[in-house]
């Protein structure tokens, strides 16, 4: 029997160190696995398996050990009942998210569907280098959106109505970053601070501080591997129903500057970010992000996070 | 702001996160709308999430004091 691996890898299907066996990949969509789903996979682990599957970091799982003789009759019952299968190579991969706005107290945005929609249009794309999607509902960032080479981050901006504001201070108090003080008994906020969590908009007593903008940061340029780097900003409070149209102008703007071998990570590095932003050209975007001061919410003090390894 | 009644109060200086929250959010329950809960709690963690968990739940945050090294919050029962 010939094997083609690549058409084998599109759909998921990994060589295994041992000759004739091979790891079987299942996505997850947005983290979630029904138990149904979980079922069938404990099924199929023991029918081709061993027993056992391997949770991935991509909110997917993999069952080791399929047997070559068995790839046609588990690919067909795998299509049979449904389940995702993952993908490896150069594609964009499983868009993983964080619980999101639907149960996590935290959560400004809804990740999981947002996760959902790019799964939908982007998950499988044929592209230069391998591509990750992260999507996160706040600036928590559980799903670490800044370690994927396109990341997303839930965020709203606080405005103050200033004639409702008691002047309790617990604003000041609930701000993890001190970006209020009160002067003359009244909050004033340093926006180059805020990092966007909110937690003075859900704390305020006498709701002086509402909502201003509500979306996702958007990033690009994070990976781990070997060198690690952070993701950058490139557009602020896209809209949720904006967000596909945002990554597909990142995908853009990589394509159009990349050089081969390059992650967005490697262009970003080699172009720089303003660059990166430029060609990416997000409406809407404020300036201080071009030229504002360093902070972590631009992320533009973050470079290499480690020193080259191997 | 003083003259207000105040028809329970509850002391969670002697706990931590979640502990402080739950206390909280069970003695308000057992309060009939539109009564006043006292809490006096601690400075960091508790001041940080308390009054966040209390407003999320539908609850009136009337009045956030610092006393001496503690906090002290008047709550009007919701919903």
């Amino acid at each position: 029997m010939t094997i083609d691996y690549n058409e084998l890898k599109k759909g998921g299907f990994l060589r295994q160190r041992q000759k004739d066996n091979f790891i079987v990949r299942f996505r997850s969509l947005a983290g979630n696995l029904t138990s149904e789903q979980l079922r069938q996979l404990a099924d199929l682990a023991d029918k081709y398996g061993k027993g056992y599957v391997h949770v991935t970091t991509r909110q997917g799982a993999e069952i080791p050990w399929v047997g070559i003789n068995d790839y046609n009759d588990m690919k067909g019952e795998i299509k049979a009942l449904g389940l995702n299968t993952g993908t490896c190579g150069p594609r964009i991969r499983t868009v993983v998210a964080c619980p999101g706005r639907e149960i996590c107290q935290f959560g400004l945005m809804n990740s999981r569907e947002t996760a959902i929609e790019l799964d939908g249009t982007f998950f499988g794309r044929e592209v230069p280098m391998k591509t990750k999607i992260a999507v996160s509902g706040c600036p928590n960032s559980c799903a670490k959106p800044q370690e994927n080479d396109i990341g997303l981050v839930g965020a709203v901006e606080p405005i103050l109505c200033a004639e409702k504001c008691a002047g309790c201070g617990l604003c000041q108090k609930v701000c993890p970053h001190q970006a209020i003080s009160m002067v003359d008994g009244k909050p004033t906020i340093d926006r180059a601070k805020c990092l966007l969590e909110g937690n003075c908009i859900s704390s305020c007593p006498t709701d002086a501080w509402q909502e201003g903008r509500r979306g996702y940061l958007l990033y690009a340029g994070g990976k781990i591997g070997r060198k690690p780097r952070l993701g950058q900003v490139v557009a602020e409070f896209v809209p949720e129903n904006q967000v596909t149209e945002s990554v597909e102008k990142v995908l853009k703007a990589f394509d159009v500057l990349s050089q081969q071998g390059e992650r967005i990570a490697d262009t970003i590095a080699r172009v720089g970010v303003k660059a990166f932003r430029d060609e990416v050209a997000w409406t809407g975007i404020e300036s201080k992000l071009y030229d504002g001061p360093v902070n972590s919410r631009t992320g533009s003090s973050t470079g290499d996070l480690g020193k080259e390894v191997g | 702001m003083e003259n207000l009644k105040i028809d329970a109060e509850l002391d969670i200086t002697a706990d931590v996160c979640p502990i402080t929250f739950v206390k909280t959010k069970l003695k308000l329950e057992q309060m009939q709308r539109g009564e006043i809960l006292e809490v006096v709690l601690n400075d960091g963690e508790p001041i940080q999430n308390v009054p966040r968990s209390v407003k999320g739940e539908g609850h009136k945050i009337i009045l956030v004091e610092k006393r001496g090294e503690n906090y002290r919050l008047l709550i009007e029962r919701g919903e």
